[in-house]
C-alpha cells in the first residue's frame, strides 16, 4: 500500500478530477451526474471546491490526485458531513481507507469545533461501508427511505466518528 | 384524548405565549424562550404563516391552541422533520401522542412526494421518546454529539 497524501485542490487538477468525476459507476451512489465535459467541472472546483473549509485531493506517493474528499460543516458547527470518491483504477487497494485514517487524524485539528464527523452511505455501498468501517467509524443506524437517488428511494447507513473515538492505525 | 389540527391565525399569538415563553417547554427544543409577544407575532408572521406545514394543536372543541406541531422541509422532497411543543399544563395527558398520531395521518397525504418523516430527540428527553413511540415512529439509532 502507497503511502497516501492529502492535498488541496488547484484548477490545473481539472482533467485528473475527470477520471472519477465522469465516471457514472463512481457517481452511481451518489446524488451527482458524472460530468461530460472539463468546464462545469472547472467551474464546480472554482465555486465549491476552491473556497470550502476542507476539501482534499488523494494523492498517492507523490502522484497526482486519484480522488477526493471533503468535510462539511453543517447548520449546527459541532457537525460535519464526510464525502468521498475514488478513481475506479484505485478501488479494492485501500487507498480509501488510508484516506479516511487520514482525514479523521487531521480534520478535528483544522476545523473549529467540529465534534463529529459523520458519512451518509448506501445500505448497498458496501465498499464504502467496509472503508468507513475499517478507518474507525461507527455504524449509529439505518435511515428507512431516506433518499432519492437516480430516481429511486434508499435507504441510507449514518455512520460517524466523533472527536474523542480512537483513531485506528 | 382528541385532538385537532389547524392553522395558525396572528390571534393566536397570547395563546402560543403559555408555551413559547415557557423555559420548561423550549427546554429541548432548538428556539430560545420568547419575553414578549412581539418577536412572536413576528415568529407566526414570517416563518408559520408561510409554512408548508405548521398547526395548531387544539383540544376537541376547543378552538384555542395548546401547542404546535411542525413538518419542516429538507433538502430531499421525499423526507421531513416533524417538531411539536406543547404547554405544560397539558402534559401528561396524552395531548402530544394523540397531536403526533394526527400529524402523521395527515401528512402524507398533504405534502407531495413525501415518504418518510424523522424526528430527531435528545437522549435526554425520554417522555418525548414515549411519546414518538407511542405514536408509532420507529427509533433508528443513536446520533453521538449531534448538535
Amino acid at each position: 500500500m502507497d503511502t497516501i497524501t492529502l492535498r488541496r485542490f488547484d484548477l490545473a487538477d481539472a482533467d485528473a478530477m475527470m477520471s472519477w468525476a465522469s465516471d457514472p459507476v463512481v457517481t452511481a451512489f451518489t446524488t451527482s451526474e458524472p460530468y461530460e465535459s472539463v468546464e462545469p467541472l472547472l467551474a464546480f472546483i472554482r465555486d465549491t471546491v476552491l473556497p470550502h473549509p476542507w476539501f482534499r485531493a488523494i494523492c498517492l506517493a507523490g502522484d497526482g490526485p486519484v480522488g477526493e474528499v471533503s468535510v462539511t460543516p453543517t447548520e449546527d458547527r459541532c457537525r460535519a458531513e464526510l464525502g468521498i470518491m475514488l478513481a475506479r483504477a484505485h478501488w479494492g487497494k485501500g487507498v480509501a481507507t488510508a484516506a479516511l485514517k487520514r482525514v479523521l487524524a487531521t480534520v478535528y485539528a483544522n476545523l473549529d469545533g467540529v465534534e463529529r464527523v459523520e458519512a451518509l452511505v448506501d445500505v448497498d455501498n458496501a465498499a464504502a461501508r467496509r472503508a468507513l468501517e475499517k478507518a474507525g467509524f461507527q455504524q449509529e443506524a439505518v435511515l428507512r427511505s431516506y433518499c432519492v437517488v437516480k430516481g429511486l428511494l434508499r435507504d441510507m447507513v449514518i455512520y460517524s466518528f466523533i472527536s474523542t473515538d480512537t483513531l485506528v492505525e | 384524548m382528541e385532538v385537532t389540527l389547524r392553522r395558525f391565525d396572528l390571534s393566536d399569538v397570547d395563546a402560543m405565549m403559555a408555551w413559547a415563553s415557557d423555559p420548561e417547554a423550549a427546554a429541548y427544543c432548538r428556539w430560545e424562550p420568547y419575553d414578549s409577544t412581539e418577536p412572536l407575532l413576528a415568529f407566526i408572521r414570517d416563518t408559520v404563516l408561510p409554512h408548508p406545514w405548521f398547526r395548531a394543536v387544539c383540544l376537541a372543541g376547543d378552538s384555542r391552541p395548546v401547542g404546535a406541531v411542525s413538518l419542516a422541509p429538507t433538502a430531499d422532497a421525499c423526507r421531513g422533520e416533524l417538531e411539536y411543543v406543547l404547554a405544560r399544563a397539558h402534559w401528561g395527558k396524552g395531548v402530544a401522542t394523540a397531536a403526533t398520531k394526527r400529524a402523521l395521518t395527515t401528512v402524507f397525504g398533504e405534502v407531495k412526494g413525501l415518504e418518510r418523516v424523522e424526528t430527531l430527540v435528545d437522549v435526554d428527553n425520554p417522555a418525548s421518546q414515549r411519546v414518538l413511540e407511542k405514536a408509532g415512529f420507529r427509533r433508528e439509532g443513536l446520533l453521538r454529539r449531534h448538535y
